[in-house]
């Protein structure tokens, strides 16, 4: 950046703060930063302003690692990324307004260095914002991954595959993955899937569900759906979907009872 | 290359241990017929333990293949097809839908019992 800006901001640097200060405490209450202590709130303010003065004189990488580690405590404390954004927004206006009084005529010049300054740290405060939603986002999904589809084996060649929350493309491929290895694994002739736990069947669940128990056909065993409730029964008659080919139970036990049935077994009572 | 049907009983069993082209299909088609006429065999039991591959032709040949021996008065059973098969003809839509399957060899023998006695 120019020498000669440079020198102006940091001796206005007082008034532009004070301006700062003014415009960002308009939109407070807007952001969920009601809960922070009038305390906190200006000591963050103060510092955000301080690392904004310092990155004028440093080098790139020395501004860079600055903010991201500012930036870090911020993500911490839960600061909105808004609120950050809006202020940087507010901080720009404040130093180009600022400089324009003291110095009329090279607005232009004021606006375009101080424009460059303030996007570079809008790149890294919003990169590494997202970084961190990503990575959220990447372990939830591993989680959800983890809990997704087990098959458990519950009698000799029968297997229960229970699924809960909604299905996906992806979790369905994740879903007959495990069914179809399962079933070879345990050397299940029926399986029954059990969607109790899933709270819309809609056209592409159905799809899927149906796909995956051909497939188990396929390798050789046989599919039963297990757990339809009443409202998914009328989901699925009203959407067309056509379930014929396969059995279907309303509960588990009614399941388990066919899948017996189907193995020439029974579960008899015995008399003392 | 030329697969091997053996005879047990009224069964004929063939394992299929490489993977199918479509020549070798057409020609296990021919002998697989030739073989149940020769024998007058009730069963087949064709085991894929050992196929990795099924592309959309091959599964056409084995549909045929068992509405034929069905035609000539034998029950086809598949087994031991693998999931990455099973996964493979759903995606590209090829059921195979009149055609009875078993986990494995023991099954399908045992499956092949039950139709035809029942």
């Amino acid at each position: 950046m120019n020498h000669q800006i440079r020198a102006l901001i940091h001796e206005y640097r007082s008034t532009i703060t004070d301006e700062w200060l003014k415009e960002v405490e308009k939109f407070r209450g807007e952001n969920y930063l009601q809960t922070i202590s009038d305390t906190v709130y200006q000591n963050t303010n103060r510092e955000f302003v301080d690392m904004l003065f310092r990155t004028l004189d440093r080098e790139e990488e020395d501004v860079k690692a600055s903010i991201s580690e500012y930036t870090d405590r911020l993500i911490q404390l839960g600061w909105p990324l808004n609120y950050i954004t809006r202020g940087l927004q507010e901080f720009r206006k404040a130093t180009v307004d600022t400089l324009i009084k003291k110095e009329e005529g090279r607005a232009l010049e004021f606006y375009q260095e101080i424009e460059d300054w303030t996007d570079e740290i809008v790149n890294i405060l919003v990169s590494h914002y997202s970084g961190t939603w990503e990575n959220t986002f990447f372990l939830q999904k591993m989680a959800l991954k983890e809990l997704s589809a087990p098959l458990i084996p519950v009698f000799n060649n029968i297997s229960v595959m229970p699924l809960i929350g909604t299905i996906d493309t992806e979790r369905a491929k994740q879903i007959m993955e495990n069914l179809l290895t399962g079933v070879i694994e345990h050397r299940s002739q029926v399986v029954l899937i059990d969607i109790t736990g899933v709270p819309v069947v809609d056209t592409m669940v159905a799809h899927h569900i149906i796909q995956a128990s051909e497939a188990v056909r396929l390798v050789g065993a046989k599919c039963i759906l297990v757990g339809i409730r009443p409202e998914i029964a009328q989901t699925i008659v009203n959407l067309g979907i056509d379930l014929g080919k396969f059995p279907t139970k309303s509960s588990l036990k009614k399941g388990i009872e066919a899948a017996l049935e189907m193995t020439s077994r029974q579960i008899v009572e015995i008399d003392e | 290359m030329r697969i091997p049907i053996l005879k047990l009983h009224d069964y004929l069993l063939i394992s299929v241990q490489v993977d199918l082209d479509d020549q070798t299909a057409l020609q296990f088609q021919e002998d697989v017929l030739n073989k149940i006429h020769q024998e007058g065999s009730k069963g087949v039991v064709i085991d894929l333990t050992s196929v990795d591959m099924i592309d959309s032709f091959i599964a056409k040949v084995l549909g045929d293949v068992v509405d034929m021996s069905n035609l000539m008065g034998a029950k086809v059973v598949l087994t031991g097809i693998q999931p990455a098969v099973a996964i493979t003809l759903i995606d590209m839509g090829i059921v195979l839908d009149e055609v009875p399957t078993a986990l494995d060899l023991e099954q399908g023998l045992e499956r092949l019992q039950h139709e035809l006695e029942g």
